[in-house]
């Protein structure tokens, strides 16, 4: 089933275009949405909660369109800007009881349980926590009123590796139960190869690609060779050409390999894939 | 709305909308400018705006399951709480004061009467007037909107006192604690209501118009 839909989202700054971005995730997978800085993944996600106003396009949640359905929608989402940098100074138990207010499926009970699992103290204040706490108790008031969708902007990034890495397996936990979703936008290029089924790709303000995990990795090859290998005919095929006194580096789509017969070809990870991308 | 007014006092609230409530105690000094105490309920307004944005409170807000015009709506319905608020805390002040002092009334500027009570209302017109949208413009600049409201309420009260200070028939009508006359005051008050209301409603629609518009 369907629980995402956004279609031909655009938004026009002076100096950058979101353009006509269209993805959609189906219920229990976790979708990376990649992108360097500045590739327009904050403005696609904050375009799509209205954060933003987009100049077009429509984003529908669990079938419902989101403009028209807003309060709805909200209700079965959870949206996180990074960790909870909100109200500093305020306890987590405060922020926690004026939050719940707001949801009809807030489950108070849960939110004991992921406060304990998460081990995080209601009486702590929000500058007491680290970055790695402060995502999970973002976490913990979005799972409390049974959001199914999780929309997550730069959810690791701060965080040291093992807090990546509990994050990462809590993500996984999460959606094994096949109701929950989760979409979140990264650079952190190790976090995708751990958990993340489907890979959206967005370069300056369009998408590149969408693809599950594999399908994505078995597009590309690596490829490099000596100077003379490198003729006119192949040299507009390679992806982030880098020519060095011993010969060449690049990337090339898997639909071109037999252009590179004889060529050194490698598998590509997705640090390979997104450097030769970005160095187009 | 009644959530987001909870929040509002829960979580935006700044020390200061309640110390300075006390300020109406300011009623009681002898000739004294009536309209300084309310002055200090718009610069507690102001704080509350400081600390909201200090505190993030319109990215905490709008990630909640309501709209974006509810968030303008709840922080004029709390500016509405608070301004009320002080009025009624100041009238019985203010009586007090006219029993203490009755003999000079305020030789500072109007006397507390039922005049001065609506343009107080007349006053806080003109702050919420211009705050209230000049703010949600962008959302962050609280100094823009402090500067422009400050100067409404500013011409506003040097024309109000003014209305006093020239010896008129108005001023007479005015500057008065009889409480004959005080009586035929009474559509000033009312009409100071009506405005404040009619004001109020205007702010949030322009404040919510320019909030909309808002990339956040």
């Amino acid at each position: 089933m369907e629980i995402l839909s956004v279609q031909n989202l655009t938004k026009r700054y002076e100096k950058f275009t979101l353009k006509g971005v269209s993805f959609s995730l189906e219920k229990g997978y976790i979708m990376g949405f990649i992108g360097r800085n500045g590739a327009g993944k904050t403005t696609t996600l904050k375009s799509m909660m209205n954060l933003v106003h987009p100049d077009g396009g429509q984003v529908s949640v669990f079938g419902m369109d989101f403009a028209t359905h807003e309060m709805e929608c909200k209700q079965k989402i959870g949206f996180m800007l990074g960790g909870v940098d909100f109200y500093p100074k305020k306890k987590l138990r405060t922020l926690a009881e004026v939050t719940s207010r707001f949801y009809s499926e807030w489950d108070n009970e849960k939110y004991m349980q992921l406060m304990e699992r998460f081990e995080l103290d209601p009486e702590k204040k929000v500058d007491e926590l680290s970055a790695g706490m402060r995502v999970k108790f973002s976490l913990a008031l979005a799972l409390s009123h049974h959001a199914q969708l999780l929309i997550l902007d730069e959810p690791t990034s701060g965080l040291d590796p093992v807090s990546r890495d509990e994050l990462l397996l809590l993500f996984q936990d999460l959606i094994e139960d096949g109701e929950h979703s989760i979409l979140f936008s990264t650079h952190i290029i190790s976090d995708l190869e751990k958990c993340a089924d489907y890979i959206t790709y967005i370069k300056d303000g369009a998408i590149l690609s969408i693809s599950d995990k594999d399908s994505f990795l078995d597009s590309y090859r690596l490829v490099s060779g000596t100077a003379e290998q490198l003729s006119g005919d192949i040299k507009n095929k390679v992806i982030g050409l880098r020519e060095h006194k011993f010969g060449f580096e690049g990337m090339i789509s898997r639909s071109d390999i037999a252009a590179f017969n004889g060529l050194e070809l490698a598998p590509a990870d997705l640090e390979n894939i997104m450097i030769h991308i970005e160095r187009e | 709305m009644k959530n987001l007014l909870y929040k509002e006092f829960k979580l935006a609230s700044h020390p200061t909308t309640y110390l300075f409530l006390a300020l109406c105690l300011m009623m009681l000094i002898p000739s004294y400018p009536g309209y300084v105490e309310f002055l200090y309920v718009c610069l507690s307004i102001f704080f509350i705006f400081l600390a909201g944005r200090e505190n993030k409170d319109i990215f905490y807000t709008v990630l909640l399951p309501v709209r974006k015009s509810d968030v303008v709506k709840a922080r004029c319905l709390m500016i509405a709480v608070v301004e009320l608020v002080q009025v009624a805390l100041a009238v019985p002040l203010a009586l007090l004061a006219n029993k203490m002092y009755h003999y000079a009334g305020n030789l500072a500027g109007i006397d507390l009467n039922v005049a001065f009570f609506g343009s107080v209302f007349l006053f806080y017109s003109a702050f919420n007037m211009t705050f209230i949208p000049i703010f949600y413009r962008t959302g962050y600049k609280v100094g823009n909107a402090l500067i422009f409201s400050s100067i409404a309420i500013v011409l506003y009260y040097i024309a109000a006192e003014m209305l006093v200070w020239v010896p008129s028939p108005v001023s007479k009508f005015l500057d008065t604690l009889d409480p004959a006359m005080m009586v035929k005051q009474l559509p000033i008050l009312i009409a100071g209501v009506i405005v404040w209301v009619a004001t109020f409603f205007l702010a949030y629609r322009r404040g919510a118009a320019n909030f909309e518009k808002v990339d956040l």
